[in-house]
């Protein structure tokens, strides 16, 4: 055989250079690879065979016939059969998943202003809701797989970052995350792409922790070629993007002075609406110059010019215009020993109100290392650290809330009102100034969090590979809060008090997550056509908590300094928590001539939390699939490019079960002797030594399809997800000692259908794609505890108004029905009514039909999940101009809203700013207005009613970037690319909740308890808006 | 490997290993009075809220005491009304697996006989102290002598009115013969339950049970036990334990003496509801303020307690006192101005209220609740008399009664002193201590005083027409919806 010399340079689909290529001579060890240019050289011989191979590229094999030239173009495989996706302990050809599986690129999230990982998802994929429930910078978002299974246990998914499983959490009963969210502080603009397993087959190998869907997020890998080095950059405006419609001032005195003439009408015999405040005061015996604001008006409302008094739109006096600005360098590159990626980034956002504001740094190192072709490992490093400075603004009683109540009629100028020296304006609410709390009051979190992995992997034959992974997680959070005394109580009590009023506080967790994982793998096969791959694994995962709370008692010492050295007296104290988790675990995949898919896997986890009797559960999970399209009847279609249907069936767990919840725990129960502490102990509720996991079977069929060539390819998944032995805190009769007892019981159905379809409408020089996806779900309680149909539950603001029913949807609204208002006629009819209502009134529906209307007349008048849930994207280009445009919404549900209940409800004081619908109140019989909200004064107390219920309905254009390819501006080699871009968040939208600012937001415990979490809306923020302009360089 | 499974609680002890050794009982005690916390507030909230002495509408009638107040039918899930039956029962079930604990390793754990019967009987006294208050809220309520699980629970009925005072009588009779004499407790024992703390509660649920029925299931059940109570009180009397509080040379001050944050445990104390303040957890009161509205507090230059609004006192009883009478002004606030602020000029409770002891926590009030005092064993014993119990007019009637007179700063004046009058004294001598609703509940009153009451002081026509239905609470909505049928409803709610 000849032996001949062969050179030739090897390029991408671009023609750019690609060096490091390897070019090996077959069935031989000998072999060079390309230089920085691309070039190679070898000697060979003539019939040989050169096979080219790079990274993630398609090899090339090319048999030598001459001497000579030989130039090759290696083609990334990323045609879509051959694309890999991330699934449980390991990756997937995608043609061969069976399981429901959603996608997100994560390729353009440095173009956005977001803070987080979970923001970006909203909208993205098909059965993931992810609601933004908090307009505070940097705050954890809420995700929803399939619908809500849970009643108690949480509803989030677990999180799995490259592979290590972040330790779960769910919101508590308002809706914060307590001790951090999985997804805190880590960098968005380092994510590659992010999976959800949304079907049990898919998620059912993370076993008890899967019932909530599995998200499996990966961090970006160098790729091959010179190292690359980019530069993200964006600077831009946060605001508001919603305006509550409130009273203002003229509408405010309009309703104060009907109100206190009522009042003073209805307070003694021979008193009357026109006599004056004089006249009044000589009837109350007050002393000159006395006012007593229950019955006398402020003569000044009536004057030109309202007396000097001011009119204070606080709405506009807390909200603000605020910067926000990122800068992201990073590097990466592979060869053939080290793949590396290196990031660096810093965030400042200030949020859209006053003193609200979010820092954060993050660093990010993954290193893989190929020591020889059998040992391969790696570390990957994530420390991150933030700052979140939130005077206390979202929630019941916070800063948001009072602003939106407080009177819009003051005495003194914003930022004064009933602070510092300045008093209170007697026919004002009592609050003081919300806008001078927000610029004296500090609430700081800061969070230092590092996620540390390393892994090592050892090829013991071809195909097994047997992979170790010891992870790390540790967050140390820190809170500091301080209020002087100098913005809160009277003033009065300013004056004689001193710093009293003062408050302080500081706390912390530290929270810990350390998991081993032991994998073997065998990937084999056979005859060309039986691929079989088999997995079997072990874990060990556990969590530690550790919290520590210091607070102010009877105020501080001294003024100005806002550490608990200071504080008059400290009380403190500390708690700890751990759990443990044990799993082994299997799979098995086989595929013929990848047109018949075959996937079946196990985990058994047992878990300390379980109760004694109940240690360890078993979930199954089998799964097949058929590639019709590559059947010999379809093989050749034209139009059909892909077509594969998939069943699976598996069963999941959700072991958010708390950590000591089966056992009989004591808690103090303390007394005094004699003003001498007496300790006590006293079971603190039942135990249960049989508690276990909840279970989730779920049964999905989807079918997944391409249209010619691929330019239209579509998802349809149709899944039914039963979820059984939930955890639920079973009411008990209180003879026991106890309300409730926590068991395994009842159980709750979601069904649904997802679509996702993404088209390439015009190709050519002006391409336009959409991609659009949309899942309907719905869910029905099919069963509670035995002997029950139905759980109140329970509400810290007057009877319940949400309710577990059988064959109801999970938390249905329970309320009287609003119908009008009640007219002289409706009375002489002998119309139902609720105590001692008259005339203009409510006229509520007397559901049970017997004459008076009482909490037994409440209906389920709606239900909080939305039934549909979308979300469009479409992508322009032309030229070197690109434009996206995401549209996201949902219809079906209804909010309770207790804000839209503080801010317009019957029997609210006299000084409380209202809705806006107040201004077409009932006057009189001749002046009815819009039938909506009966007359300011009434004295029939209240009940729970349709009046605050609302739509939450609504469609918003979460983004609009318009970017500019600037790459071909620069002549320069150094610069390999460079795109400038506008970005408009949340700008449009339409929403029907007319009681408060956003439709998901929830921040304030509903039921006040801790065994039915109900969080809802109680001052929740508008979304931000913001419009950023951003830069981004490769080099 | 397994054994990491088993994860201890590591800030909670669990029952595994409680209850070993003696400090463990006595721990288990002090829970069951913990539950005695909520007891003061319930009081003000149920008995003196309901009854004549307060005209509590609020503006627009949305505070939760509103149905309360103005008798509404539709108060089933009152919170007040909840609170009541969850609270009284959690005591309960402590009292009963002590109880149960002492049966079953209390002779191993605690060698001292006379330590196991002391905490035997202070749990039943307990036990007995939370079921008279259920019986006199509630009437009918399920009785149980064991801890009971969910089980059991969930077959047990309201058992009759007679079956809960039998427990409670048998109760209370262990705690009189085996607790020990107020005076023999440590110092730092004082404030638990003794002997004749016992039997004082022992009379009065003889007088309760003496009362009218009403023809409902209600506290009372028209027996003639006026005997038995007497006999119980003079027990009490003869001891010497107790002392009622005069007045020295010229002073008046003997009546607020009572009260004083630096006169605790004092003579007149029978059985209190001890607090104290400057623990972590608190283990102060809030009933003070409960009563009171915060404007006071900011009129004071102090922080606003948590009051809300005012729950003024009934123009009924500000009109019965007498001028002069110190109790009134002890009692009871005329209005208040905040400087550079609103004047109010209605009258509320402030008895509790020492202003130069605010505490750092609105939460953490000092001061102690008594529950019975000797002025009212007295007075008890001067009813039993009058009903035709052993006893005579001059001695045991009106010279008590004018020894209450001449301490508040009246004339001693009074003779062949009669029922009503007797009851009317009370109203005044044990305004804001939450038991009008109670004496007019037992003296048959009730009915007659209610309704002209609220026809001549509901001016703002807030309060729903009286029946005798209303004598008791209906039983809490949550626990009617535990099991279809397992307790019914009372009559009229």
């Amino acid at each position: 055989q000849e032996s001949v010399n062969v050179t030739g340079k090897v390029t991408d689909e671009k023609g750019l250079a690609m060096p490091a290529v390897s070019i090996k001579i077959k069935g031989t060890t000998q072999g060079v690879s390309t230089d920085a240019n691309g070039i190679y050289a070898i000697k060979t011989t003539i019939g040989s065979t050169l096979v080219f191979q790079y990274l993630s590229y398609n090899a090339q094999e090319v048999v030598v016939s001459k001497a000579g030239m030989i130039n090759i173009k290696l083609v990334e495989s990323n045609t879509k059969l051959e694309e890999v996706v991330v699934v449980g302990y390991g990756t997937q050809k995608k043609g061969n998943v069976t399981g429901a599986i959603a996608t997100f690129k994560a390729d353009k999230l440095d173009e956005r202003p977001i803070l987080r990982v979970d923001q970006a998802l909203v909208g993205q994929m098909a059965g993931v809701s992810v609601k933004q429930t908090s307009g505070t910078p940097g705050k954890a978002f809420s995700i929803q797989v399939r619908g809500t299974g849970s009643i108690s246990a949480g509803n989030e998914p677990l999180y799995v970052l490259d592979g290590f499983p972040l330790a779960s959490a769910s919101p508590n009963g308002s809706g914060n995350f307590a001790t951090g969210n999985p997804l805190d502080n880590i960098n968005p603009n380092d994510i590659e792409s992010i999976q959800v397993l949304k079907d049990a087959s898919a998620s059912a190998i993370y076993g008890s922790r899967a019932a909530n869907g599995v998200v499996l997020i990966t961090t970006k890998r160098g790729k091959s070629g010179k190292p690359t080095i980019t530069l993200n950059t964006y600077a831009g405006t946060v605001e508001r993007s919603k305006k509550l419609d409130m009273l203002n001032g003229a509408e405010w005195i309009d309703r104060a002075t009907e109100m206190i003439n009522a009042q003073w009408v209805a307070s003694g015999t021979g008193r009357t609406a026109s006599q004056t405040t004089d006249q009044r005061r000589a009837i109350l015996g007050l002393a000159p110059g006395a006012f007593n604001v229950t019955y006398m008006l402020d003569d000044r409302w009536t004057q030109p010019g309202y007396g000097g008094l001011n009119v204070v739109d606080w709405q506009d006096e807390i909200f603000r215009t605020g910067i926000t600005q990122n800068y992201q360098l990073g590097a990466s590159g592979a060869t053939e020993t080290v793949n590396y990626y290196v990031s660096g980034n810093y965030v400042k956002q200030q949020g859209m109100v006053v003193g609200m504001d979010y820092e954060s740094y993050s660093a990010r190192a993954n290193v893989e290392i190929k020591a020889n072709d059998k040992l391969k490992f790696g570390v990957n490093l994530a420390p991150t650290y933030s700052v979140t400075n939130d005077p206390g603004v979202e929630g019941k009683d916070n800063i948001l809330h009072q602003a939106l109540s407080m009177s819009p009629i003051q005495q003194d100028l914003p930022g004064n009102v009933n602070v510092f020296n300045n008093t209170q304006y007697i026919w004002s609410v009592t609050t003081n100034d919300p806008l001078a709390k927000l610029n004296n009051t500090i609430g700081m979190t800061k969070k230092f969090r590092t996620l540390g992995t390393v892994f090592g992997e050892y090829k013991i034959l071809d195909g097994l590979t047997f992979k170790t992974t010891v992870n790390l997680d540790n967050t140390d959070n820190t809170s500091k809060s301080y209020t002087p005394y100098t913005v809160t109580g009277s003033l009065s009590t300013r004056t004689t008090s001193p710093n009293v009023g003062t408050s302080g506080s500081y706390g912390g967790y530290r929270k810990r997550t350390f998991v081993n994982e032991n994998t073997l793998s065998y990937v084999k096969t056979f005859h060309e056509k039986h691929d079989f791959s088999v997995l079997v694994g072990q874990a060990y995962n556990s969590d530690k908590l550790e919290n520590v709370s210091l607070s102010s008692v009877g105020g501080f010492g001294v003024g100005g300094i806002t550490t608990l050295g200071s504080a008059s007296v400290v009380n403190g104290s500390t708690s700890e928590a751990m759990n443990v988790l044990l799993s082994y675990f299997g799979r098995l995949q086989y595929s013929f001539d990848q047109k018949y898919l075959f996937s079946a896997s196990i985990r058994r986890d047992g878990s300390s939390r379980f109760g004694i009797n109940n240690q360890y559960g078993v979930f199954p999970s089998v799964s097949a699939g058929w590639n019709i399209a590559k059947e010999n009847f379809l093989k050749d279609s034209k139009k059909i490019s892909e077509l594969k249907l998939r069943v699976s069936y598996g069963e999941s767990g959700n072991y958010n079960i708390g950590d000591y919840s089966s056992r009989a725990l004591l808690g103090s129960s303390n007394y005094t002797f004699n003003g001498v502490p007496a300790y006590g102990q006293a079971l603190i509720g039942v135990a249960n030594p049989n508690l276990s996991w909840e279970k989730s079977k779920t049964t999905d069929i989807g079918l997944d399809m391409g249209f010619f060539q691929n330019r239209i390819t579509a998802s349809v998944d149709y899944y039914n997800k039963l979820n059984t032995d939930l955890l639920l805190n079973v009411p008990i009769p209180e003879v026991t000692g106890f309300g409730t007892q926590l068991s395994n019981t009842g159980s709750v159905r979601n069904k649904g259908l997802e679509f996702e379809v993404s088209t390439r409408n015009l190709t050519g020089s002006f391409q336009w794609n959409t991609s659009l996806n949309a899942s309907h779900n719905s869910n029905k309680v099919v069963s509670l505890a035995a002997g029950q149909s139905q759980i109140l539950i329970p509400s810290s603001f007057d009877v319940s108004h949400s309710i577990l029913k059988v064959g109801e949807p999970m938390y249905a609204i329970y309320a009287v029905r609003q119908l009008g208002i009640l007219s002289q006629q409706d009375i002489d009819n002998k119309a139902a009514l609720f105590g001692t209502q008259t005339v203009g009134d409510p006229k509520y529906k007397d559901a049970n039909g017997d004459g008076v209307i009482d909490a037994n007349d409440r209906e389920i008048v709606g239900k909080p999940n939305p039934d549909w849930t979308y979300g469009v994207t479409n992508t322009f280009r032309y030229k070197g101009f690109d434009l996206t445009v995401l549209v996201q919404g949902q219809t079906g549900g209804s909010i309770y809203s207790l804000l839209g209940r503080a801010l317009g409800r019957t029997g609210q004081g006299v000084p409380d700013n209202a809705l806006g619908f107040f201004r077409d109140r009932w006057r009189s019989p001749d002046n009815p207005g819009a039938g909506e909200v009966g007359k300011a004064y009434s004295t029939f107390g209240r009940i729970i009613n349709t009046d605050w219920l609302y739509s939450s309905n609504y469609v918003r254009v979460r983004n609009i970037t318009l970017g500019y390819d600037l790459g071909k501006q620069f002549k320069s080699k150094a610069v390999k690319g460079a795109r400038i871009y506008v970005t408009a968040e949340n700008y449009f939208g339409h929403d029907s909740y007319k009681g408060g600012f956003n439709p998901e937001a929830s921040n304030t415990n509903l039921s006040g308890s801790d065994t039915f979490p109900e969080a809802g809306d109680y001052g929740g923020l508008p979304l931000p808006k913001s419009l950023i302009l951003g830069l981004n360089f490769t080099f | 490997c397994k054994k990491s499974l088993d994860q201890q609680p590591i800030s909670n002890n669990t029952t595994d290993t409680y209850f070993a050794a003696p400090n463990d009982f006595l721990q288990g005690i002090n829970a069951v009075y913990n539950d005695l916390r909520t007891y003061p507030d319930r009081l003000l909230n149920l008995s003196e809220t309901r009854s004549d002495n307060l005209y509590a509408v609020s503006e627009g009638g949305v505070r939760d005491w509103e149905g309360i107040n103005s008798f509404f039918r539709t108060i089933a899930s009152n919170p007040y009304v909840e609170e009541a039956w969850l609270k009284d029962f959690n005591g309960i079930s402590r009292a009963n697996t002590l109880l149960d604990q002492l049966t079953k390793n209390g002779a191993a754990v605690i060698p001292d006989a006379a330590l196991r019967s002391r905490y035997e009987a202070e749990a039943k006294f307990l036990r007995a102290f939370y079921y008279f208050d259920l019986v006199r809220l509630f009437g009918k309520v399920p009785v149980f002598d064991h801890p009971v699980l969910t089980d059991e629970a969930l077959t047990i009925p309201r058992s009759p009115v007679a079956d809960v005072y039998k427990l409670i009588i048998s109760d209370l009779q262990f705690a009189s013969d085996n607790l020990p004499l107020a005076t023999a407790y440590a110092a730092a024992d004082k404030g638990r339950a003794s002997k004749h703390a016992a039997k004082s509660l022992l009379a009065l649920v003889y007088m309760t049970r003496s009362g009218p029925t009403y023809s409902i299931d209600g506290p009372g059940l028209g027996l003639d036990e006026w005997s038995l109570a007497a006999a119980q009180l003079n027990d009490v009397i003869s001891s010497g334990q107790y002392a009622f509080l005069t007045n020295t040379g010229t002073a008046t001050t003997a009546y607020s003496s009572i009260f004083a944050y630096t006169n605790e445990n004092n003579k007149e104390v029978v059985f209190d509801v001890e607090y104290a303040t400057g623990s972590n957890p608190q283990l102060g009161a809030t009933f003070p303020w409960l009563l009171v509205p915060d404007g006071y507090f900011q009129s004071l230059g102090q922080p606003n307690q948590g009051g809300l609004e005012i729950r003024p006192i009934s123009n009924n009883l500000l009109a019965s006192y007498e001028a002069g009478d110190v109790r009134k002004a002890f009692t009871i606030q005329a209005g208040y101005v905040i400087p550079k602020g609103v004047t109010e000029i209605r009258s509320f409770y402030k008895k509790y209220i020492d202003i130069t002891k605010v505490p750092a926590s609105r939460t953490d009030w000092p001061i102690n609740f008594i529950v019975l005092r000797y002025t009212d064993i007295l007075l008890l014993k001067a009813e039993c008399v009058l009903h035709g119990a052993a006893g005579s007019q001059t001695t045991d009637v009106d010279a008590v009664v004018n020894n209450v007179r001449i301490r508040a700063g009246l004339a001693g004046n009074r003779v062949n002193v009669t029922l009503p009058q007797l009851m009317e004294e009370r109203r005044k001598e044990f305004a804001a201590e939450g038991s009008r609703w109670n004496d007019l509940v037992r003296s048959g009153l009730v009915t007659t005083v209610m309704p002209a009451w609220i026809a001549a002081d509901d001016v703002r026509k807030q309060i729903q027409p009286f029946t005798n239905n209303y004598v008791i609470y209906p039983v809490p909505q949550s626990q009617l919806d535990v099991k279809t049928g397992l307790y019914t409803q009372n009559n009229g709610y």
